[in-house]
């Protein structure tokens, strides 16, 4: 790399998980930049979900270590993990379904004091009641900004599946966490959305959280990487650039024929 | 009022506070809880325990404290909730939908043999008796008017239980509750303890059925393993079924619809000479029915669960889709 000392997000060392025999991640190691979008990308079978479930602690590692604003994550369970502020998404779409748009974008920020039992149930304070109105203006101009305003009172259950991505969006930026790990935003969503999901992504950068996006769409990757990694059989085999890894052997070599150049794999 | 409506009107005052710590359980946190009548039985069981005097032989059971009734009561919760709080530690660790329940049911198992074959605890199955018209000394109420004493008691209790639970509907607390019962990982990504949280609502459940135990051991001035149903749990599912899950106003209708009128409607059938467990074997049959038809055609109950509706202006214009 030209840049000399870029100041990391998330570093990931040794890594290592595996299933009975099979290797799903093994010895993975890899830097996410801070502030900019890392593409995570790979054939299927990489190991990029199983280490997405690894940083974010729903699963446990066998060895390695996950850095993350100076401290070990691994061990640590999800909510812990969420709670030092990095946030993940799933594959499938994990609305809170009866719940509406707004109240799905406010219950993703966590407050342990007024979550808590005694404080939420006979803490009556005005400071209740304005914290609470202050959460839901944030909530109303992130839904807003996101386009959602009109589902805004439906039950997030009932909106397509292109809505429901974007509502995990709002989610996010109502979450502010300092890094965010996207599995396959653009799974299930219309292409036509692209550009929305993309605008969406620079929304994060620019409120100052940093992106992994997992993605098999390409173009999108390109689209919105500042830097992408790619992991075959459970490891990084390369990294850099979109644009450099255009002519890397080992990249077209992974993907088996896949196109990668055309950018319609 | 006649004695009939009194007795119906407590009851189902005491019903809905069973039916409203069920909804916490299942209604908010959205596990099938079937040990949750055991909660009731041991708030009973214990308020029996701590207001009789001690046993007389050849009567074996634990305690015989002659508390007064409203310290009992107390205690029954209390003993509720410390109960719920192990079956909860086991049962809520790992396991979900029908593993988290057959759990619970081999819990209420436990429970139900313990009352019924460990002798000194409750005296098996002749049970407890003797807590005859708790309070009413303190105001020298004669049984006619102490009827109409404890069925005012009871009313303001669920009165009380239901604006709490009113409290907590609408609290972050009850929201992160529907959060696990929507989706739990996701709940998880967004910072939420989910095995604390589950724990906390399942132990508020269990204290709520310790309460309405407490008022019934009062109600009934006995308790014992006969009193003790499995069929009851399955009648506070169809109200809080029938009535929306998750929506208190629902949660009371439904038990003013299964819990009372279907409850008491086989009372008014004729009966059929020779056969008189027919008519009471149909009330069974019809709670039975009501609940299959509303799982087919209407899950969400007749008072769905409200949602909060933001009725303010749009913040500024939407962005163009593009």
């Amino acid at each position: 790399m030209n840049i000399p000392a870029v100041a990391t997000a998330l570093e990931v060392r040794g890594l290592s998980k595996h299933f009975g025999g099979v290797y799903a991640v093994e010895n993975c190691s890899f830097q996410a930049p801070l502030g900019q979008v890392t593409g995570l990308i790979g054939p299927n079978g990489a190991g990029k979900s199983t280490a997405i479930d690894l940083i974010s602690g729903f699963k446990l590692p066998d060895a390695g270590t996950i850095l993350f604003k100076g401290r070990e994550l691994e061990g640590l369970p999800p909510h812990r993990i969420s709670r030092l502020g990095l946030v993940r998404t799933f594959q499938a779409p994990r609305e809170w379904p009866a719940l509406t748009v707004i109240e799905n974008v406010v219950m993703a920020r966590w407050d342990a004091r007024r979550e808590s039992f005694f404080q939420g149930v006979f803490g009556l304070g005005r400071g209740q009641r304005a914290a609470a109105a202050e959460e839901r203006t944030r909530a109303r101009e992130i839904i807003s900004e996101l386009g959602l305003d009109a589902v805004r009172n439906e039950r997030a259950g009932s909106l397509s599946g292109g809505q429901k991505r974007l509502v995990e969006f709002a989610r996010i930026r109502m979450a502010q966490p300092e890094l965010v790990i996207l599995d396959e935003p653009m799974g299930g969503v219309n292409p036509v959305m692209g550009e929305r999901m993309a605008m969406a992504i620079e929304g994060f950068i620019a409120t100052g959280t940093s992106v992994i996006v997992v993605e098999h769409n390409l173009p999108f990757i390109e689209r919105v990487t500042q830097h992408v990694i790619v992991m075959a059989q459970g490891t990084v085999i390369a990294e850099g650039p979109f644009e450099s890894l255009r002519s890397s052997q080992a990249v077209v070599d992974a993907y088996l024929g896949e196109v990668v150049s055309d950018g319609k794999a | 009022m006649s004695a009939y409506l009194v007795s119906i009107l407590t009851e189902g005052s005491i019903f809905g506070i069973m039916a409203l710590g069920l909804n916490v359980i299942w209604g908010w946190a959205g596990d099938f809880d079937l040990a949750y009548y055991g909660y009731v039985a041991i708030g009973a069981y214990m308020t029996l325990v701590l207001t009789i005097g001690p046993p007389v032989p050849p009567a074996e059971f634990i305690l015989g404290l002659q508390l007064p009734y409203p310290v009992a009561v107390a205690g029954a919760v209390a003993t509720s909730m410390a109960v719920g709080l192990v079956v909860g530690l086991i049962a809520l660790r790992h396991l979900r939908g029908i593993y988290f329940s057959i759990v619970t049911l081999g819990a209420v198992y436990v429970m139900y043999v313990m009352a019924g074959q460990y002798v000194r605890l409750f005296d098996g199955y002749n049970g407890l008796s003797g807590l005859f018209d708790p309070m009413g000394d303190w105001f020298g109420f004669d049984y006619q008017t102490y009827q109409y004493f404890f069925l005012g008691l009871s009313l303001v209790c669920f009165v009380l239980v239901f604006l709490f639970m009113a409290r907590i509907s609408s609290s972050r607390f009850g929201m992160a509750l529907r959060t696990l019962r929507e989706d739990e990982r996701a709940a998880a990504a967004f910072g939420r303890d989910i095995y604390r949280l589950k724990l906390k609502g399942y132990v508020l459940g269990a204290g709520i059925g310790g309460f309405a135990g407490a008022l019934f051991a009062a109600y009934l001035s006995a308790f014992n393993p006969s009193a003790w149903s499995p069929v009851e749990v399955i009648v506070l599912y169809s109200a809080v079924l029938v009535g929306g899950r998750g929506n208190i106003r629902g949660v009371a209708l439904g038990v003013l619809i299964m819990g009372v009128l279907v409850q008491e409607s086989t009372r008014f059938l004729p009966q059929i000479p020779n056969h008189p467990q027919v008519v009471l074997a149909l009330r069974g049959a019809i709670i039975g029915l009501v609940l299959v038809l509303f799982l087919r055609f209407r899950p969400q109950g007749l008072l769905p669960e409200r949602r909060y509706i933001d009725r303010e202006p749009a913040v500024e214009p939407a962005p163009q889709a593009t």
